[in-house]
């Protein structure tokens, strides 16, 4: 097995030595596959007063599921599939956790002609899009994941409460010896957290969610049942 | 003998070309600290991320964090990571208070006020720069064949880092201090048969300046 390789450090990194020599040795026997990344991260729980609702929470398939595939561009361009559905239910599970007074997750999806017992909403996320950019495709020396969210927020007989959308954004720069895969990971957590971030200060400030809150919190200060 | 050349070579090569980093503070502005002890307060050191085209490496916020908790076993520094997990999601790069009078804002939130309490919280410290790859030139080639693998070249790269500490005291709500630090220097990797690489050590060298002065404030009230 023989090859050759000319590299221009112009587009060199801060670790350019650790690449050069890692280079030097194994990259002519590299071979671009497909790249596969299953988020893993852990999730904190959030720390705010918890709103005083009971929540029942339904995760479509395609959401517990969620996976992003990306097709190589070229010849020195890999696939890349995300997978992100299992990170996506730890960390909705743990916000959603901390900041109702109780949540119920539902196994089924709602029914518009069967109204949901012992829950005040019920609250369904979709991953809408995701975009990831790596250091190959942008020239810029940081791993980026997008991701927009849609939520509907349903009363439990199926009337719609709330429907809004939400973006998530999560980036980390090259590292030391830190592979595409766990850059993109750790990219991917990033943009999780930021995710719950946003969840968690956005939805007392969504309007027909804030309209809606009020009229609880009016309803149950005359101590009627909501 | 050809492996006492090359060790040769490598000696005088390091010795010639390490040591290429230059340091330089640019600004030490600070009140002295009205904390006389802080054996009973803790302090944490949190990177900016919000800008689009850079972020704060956290093993840079790491490194002076370890700098000052070496220089000062008194002082109590809480992990970047720690307080950010303790405290999701108001620290995070799209929560995180961006001026001192921020904090009151948050502290309206009980939860958030217990936890700072419960943190001792006394100063918190924002660093915010980066290291970037500044000029490169040279080339390399490396070959591999039935006979072994060799390389052979000349590459040469520079560093800079800059790097800005503000410091929040967290009783008064004001920002009381700040330091900056402008560190550049250039690497080299020479290769006959085997790289070599000379490595200015950037962005150590910016950790141990920016962390020396935040030392120095830490350490001055008392």
């Amino acid at each position: 097995m023989s090859g050759s390789m000319t590299s221009d450090p112009r587009h060199a990194t801060a670790p350019t030595a650790a690449r050069w020599l890692v280079a030097a040795s194994l990259l002519l026997l590299s071979a671009c596959g497909a790249k596969q990344v299953v988020v893993q991260g852990k999730f904190p729980q959030p720390l705010m007063s918890r709103q005083p609702v009971t929540l029942g929470v339904f995760y479509p398939e395609e959401f517990r599921n969620h996976e992003f595939f990306d097709e190589a561009k070229g010849r020195n361009d890999s696939d890349w599939l995300v997978k992100t559905g299992e990170a996506q239910v730890a960390m909705w599970n743990t916000l959603l956790d901390g900041m109702f007074a109780d949540v119920v997750f539902l196994e089924a999806a709602p029914d518009a002609t069967t109204e949901i017992p012992d829950v005040d909403a019920i609250l369904i996320p979709r991953v809408d899009e995701l975009q990831y950019a790596i250091p190959t495709h942008t020239n810029i020396k940081v791993y980026e994941i997008w991701m927009r969210y849609a939520f509907d927020l349903n009363a439990p007989d199926g009337t719609a409460i709330a429907q809004w959308t939400m973006t998530a954004y999560g980036k980390t720069p090259t590292a030391f010896l830190q592979s595409d895969e766990a850059a993109v990971n750790l990219a991917a957590v990033v943009a999780l957290r930021d995710a719950g971030a946003h969840f968690a200060t956005l939805f007392p400030t969504v309007p027909d969610i804030a309209d809606w809150l009020q009229s609880r919190n009016q309803t149950l200060a005359a101590g009627n049942t909501p | 003998m050809k492996k006492h050349l090359l060790v040769s070579l490598t000696l005088a090569a390091t010795g010639l070309l390490g040591g290429c980093v230059t340091s330089t503070v640019d600004e030490m502005v600070f009140n002295t600290p009205t904390l006389e002890n802080m054996e009973d307060a803790s302090v944490v050191i949190l990177g900016r991320r919000h800008a689009s085209d850079y972020e704060t490496e956290p093993d840079f916020i790491k490194c002076v964090g370890d700098h000052v908790r070496r220089g000062n076993g008194s002082v109590e520094i809480i992990g970047e990571l720690e307080f950010m997990n303790a405290l999701y999601p108001w620290f995070e790069p799209r929560t995180a208070p961006l001026r001192p009078a921020d904090i009151d804002r948050l502290l309206l939130q009980p939860p958030v006020a217990d936890k700072l309490a419960e943190l001792k919280t006394e100063y918190m410290i924002w660093i915010d720069g980066s290291t970037v790859q500044t000029n490169a030139s040279g080339s390399m080639s490396c070959g591999v064949g039935p006979g072994g693998a060799g390389c052979f070249g000349f590459g040469t790269w520079g560093n800079d880092s800059d790097y800005e500490a503000t410091i929040w005291d967290f009783t008064d709500k004001a920002e009381v201090g700040r330091v900056s630090t402008s560190t550049s220097g250039q690497s080299y990797m020479p290769a006959v048969v085997v790289p070599i690489p000379i490595i200015a050590p950037v962005k150590g060298t910016a950790c141990d300046s920016l962390g020396d002065q935040l030392l120095q404030f830490l350490s001055s009230g008392y």
